[in-house]
């Protein structure tokens, strides 16, 4: 709907940005292409579908990094505080897409924008100054080479608005570190799939925003209802999530065996007390922290006052960066572990790949794959955080046996050879993040071999465990959800593809209007269920779109996503897990589960996607149904 | 949220720049904390044109929009920052405390912000009172190292 010449929910255009020309202009949205897609990484899925061409380079200036909110982003809508980057991943060579909180998704709507497309390439380095819809590309040799930190306090500076968000990299993506992250307002990552090495080969330091301009409302009232109402559920989650933030839940984790550890080789760690939410909360919380429009606070600004793992306030350590970078590699304390979550975004790296790359660095050495002269005599074990920080560093630098794991775990691995493809653990190349195929639950192998248009993911497009491990309906039960659920165990004849699928395309509306994930996990009074962003998007755009309606809408993004990667190359034999996920587990409450049948788990899926089974590509009919026809020319043939 | 709230109620859009109150994170100290007016008036007799006001009813400052030229002088006067400029009209934007029932309280998922009546007020401000002391012993950076 329109209101005042503009269309309601969004600021109405695309800046698109063409750094080897050095030239900026601006488009329309098209209303018909957001009927199709509503917005986030779903519109941007389009772009990129209709703009790249098969096979670019994804740190070549012909990839492209788009910068998408969606409909919901920045208004009152509970968790809005949201930005998706959606780009030709370097890590994987798939879609990727990559989402951070903070304030930058709210501010570049209130600068006049939905999507900034960033397209070719600098010749030195330059930053994007997006302020109150009038946009600039400016010189940032100053900035080159500065940390995160040091780079976002000087450009609030230099634009002179304390308000404004910063998005930028660190030297971790000047260095083309393959899994470098976006770091949003200072310690907010948009980590995964190497977004971070994609702006550094566009020699884009940062993009900075922020405006004046609204959004507007299409039935302000009856929004502003469905907004209280959705603020108050999601505000329930504050006594759990808000209190000991993401890593609260990891004593529970590790209780179930359901905590990866050593690299892993296990899902149960003996020293999780001292790694727990608790702990952080007792000596090394100063606050938590929110993302605009936030009732739940996540956030932990922690820091380590004194002693050798000093480190200064910094928004970090939740969940996955604790078990990743200090349960894998078994650091045994939170201090090291800060200091380690502090280095990881301030120079711009993400945390999960950094854990799971160093982890599998020190069971490559345990089994003398990689050598002292590799390393330069540093001595990796088990438990050792101070050989863990020193690696983190020579990745940082690109120095030594650090050039090759900066690669990520998945080069690495063919680079070494000799059987170390069996323990590094990623899917399509992305790294494995920190809930286990065989502890979590069973989810998560469907999950990490096809789940996640980008590769190995744990919350994209939501966190599989919700419907067995958890056991919640999530609103989804009058809509198909098989219920009630099995044990997480199971593998087979539990309609677990059918579960997941509909988990997913839930999931996938979260990157397609532009809001947390957390806002849409949990009890069913307590998120944002499908009745709820019904509610949510029917009131603020105008456009009456059921809950059905929604999952239609993700489902064609998310298809269409699939079909992007289909179009790369990707086909059935890549939808597989490492063997280390299938691996029987060694000790704790999990001992002993391993993962038996993944092609029938696998089969079912495609089944419940509407996928052929042989090839792994959306079905004709399927694509039809979606209205792609386009799409299916190219992947099918006419 | 309070901002968004804030200019949902008074314009019917969602524009933190609109808003009245305006929260302030300082990202190097644990520090987040909505500046909002306090209704002291001070601008009152600062404002050349007269368009300040004491509202009678709520005891707020009110602006009349005839009178305002947007001259900034309320802003310049204001100890806090909390009297500002609206982007759209270019009129003074000062809280009016949405006629006694304002919205930001109400939404405030924090709790943070309260409305009340001067015996609970009193209260919960010796409590808030007590913890700025808390500030003394410990210290809010470390060492650089």
């Amino acid at each position: 709907m329109m209101l005042g010449g503009k269309l309601c929910g969004y600021a109405g255009k695309i800046l698109r940005v063409n750094l080897s020309k050095k030239k900026v202009a601006e488009e329309e949205l098209k209303p018909e292409l957001l009927r199709l897609y509503l917005g986030g990484t779903g519109y941007a899925a389009r772009i990129l579908w209709d703009e790249l061409e098969r096979g670019v380079d994804p740190l070549s200036p012909e990839n492209k990094l788009i910068a998408c909110t969606g409909p919901l982003t920045g208004t009152l809508a509970p968790c809005s505080g949201s930005i998706e980057f959606a780009f030709k991943s370097p890590l994987t060579g798939i879609f990727g897409q990559t989402r951070a909180g903070g304030g930058f998704g709210p501010r570049l709507k209130y600068a006049g924008y939905d999507f900034i497309v960033i397209e070719g390439a600098s010749d030195k380095p330059v930053y994007l100054s997006v302020i109150d819809g009038s946009a600039e590309i400016r010189d940032a040799s100053h900035l080159w080479g500065k940390t995160v930190h040091e780079a976002t306090h000087m450009l609030i500076e230099e634009v002179g608005d304390p308000q404004a968000s910063v998005a930028c990299i660190g030297p971790g993506g000047e260095r083309l570190i393959r899994y470098a992250s976006i770091m949003v307002d200072y310690d907010r990552a948009a980590g995964r799939c190497g977004g971070g090495a994609v702006m550094g080969s566009k020699k884009l330091k940062a993009i900075v925003v922020n405006g004046d301009r609204g959004i507007e409302i299409a039935k302000p009232d009856e929004f502003y209802d469905a907004a209280r109402e959705a603020i108050s559920a999601v505000g329930r989650q504050r006594m759990g999530l808000g209190q000991f933030g993401t890593v609260g839940g990891l004593k529970g984790l590790n209780e179930s065996g359901a905590l990866p550890t050593k690299n892993f080789q296990t899902c149960y760690y003996e020293k999780a007390e001292k790694m727990s939410g608790e702990e952080l909360a007792r000596k090394y919380l100063l606050k938590r922290r929110a993302c605009l429009a936030c009732p739940i606070g996540c956030g932990r600004y922690v820091w380590v006052p004194a002693g050798l793992y000093i480190t200064p306030p910094h928004e970090g350590a939740e969940y996955e960066t604790v078990d990743m970078l200090g349960v894998q590699s078994m650091m045994g304390s939170l201090e090291p572990l800060i200091r380690a979550d502090y280095l990881c975004n301030t120079y711009g790296i993400d945390t999960i790949s950094a854990g799971n790359v160093i982890a599998f660095a020190i069971e490559a050495y345990e089994r003398g794959l990689i050598t002292d002269e590799d390393t330069g005599g540093l001595k990796l074990r088990w438990g050792d955080a101070d050989a863990c920080l020193n690696l983190l560093e020579m990745i940082i630098e690109r120095r030594g046996i650090g050039d090759l794991l900066a690669e990520g775990v998945k080069r690495a691995a063919e680079k070494i050879g000799r059987g170390a493809e069996d323990f590094a653990c990623h899917g399509k190349g992305l790294e494995v993040p920190a809930h286990d195929t065989r502890g979590t639950s069973k989810s998560f192998a469907i999950q990490y071999a096809i789940g996640n248009p980008r590769g190995a993911c744990h919350i994209e497009p939501l966190w599989a465990g919700m419907w067995d491990f958890s056991g919640s309906g999530l609103g989804l039960r009058e809509l198909g959800l098989p219920w009630p659920p099995p044990s997480r165990f199971e593998e087979v004849g539990v309609r677990r593809g059918e579960a997941c699928r509909l988990l997913w395309l839930y999931g996938e509306l979260a990157s397609i209007l532009g809001i947390c994930r957390f806002s849409m996990q949990g009890g069913e009074d307590e998120i944002l269920t499908p009745a709820r962003l019904s509610r949510l998007v029917s009131t603020l755009t105008g456009w009456e779109l059921s809950p059905r309606d929604l999952l239609v809408i993700s489902d064609r993004a998310y298809t269409l996503k699939r079909c992007f990667n289909v179009r790369e190359g990707v086909s059935r034999k890549d939808d597989k897990l490492p063997k280390r996920l299938m691996e029987p587990l060694a000790t704790g409450p999990t001992k002993g589960q391993k993962v038996e049948n993944l092609d029938a788990m696998l089969d079912e899926a495609y089944e419940a996607l509407g996928w052929d089974k042989m090839t792994g590509k959306p079905k004709r009919d399927k694509l039809r149904e979606l209205g792609l026809d386009d799409v299916a020319e190219v992947i099918w043939g006419a | 949220m309070c901002e968004l709230a804030c200019s949902y109620r008074h314009f019917r859009v969602i524009n933190p720049a609109r808003s009245r109150i305006r929260v302030v994170r300082l990202p190097q100290e644990p520090v987040d904390s909505p500046i909002y007016c306090i209704q002291c008036g001070l601008c009152i007799g600062a404002c050349p044109f007269g368009a300040l006001s004491r509202d009678l009813k709520t005891g707020t400052v009110k602006v009349s929009f005839e009178k305002c030229t947007g001259c900034g002088m309320c802003v310049h006067v204001c100890p806090y920052g909390a009297a500002s400029r609206d982007p759209e009209s270019r009129k003074a934007l000062i809280c009016d405390l949405c006629d006694g029932d304002p919205e930001c309280a109400k939404i405030c998922p924090e709790g943070v912000l309260l409305y009340l009546d001067p015996d609970d007020a009193a209260a919960y401000k010796r409590i808030a009172f007590s913890r700025l002391q808390r500030k003394e012993v410990t210290p809010l950076k470390p060492d650089a190292r």
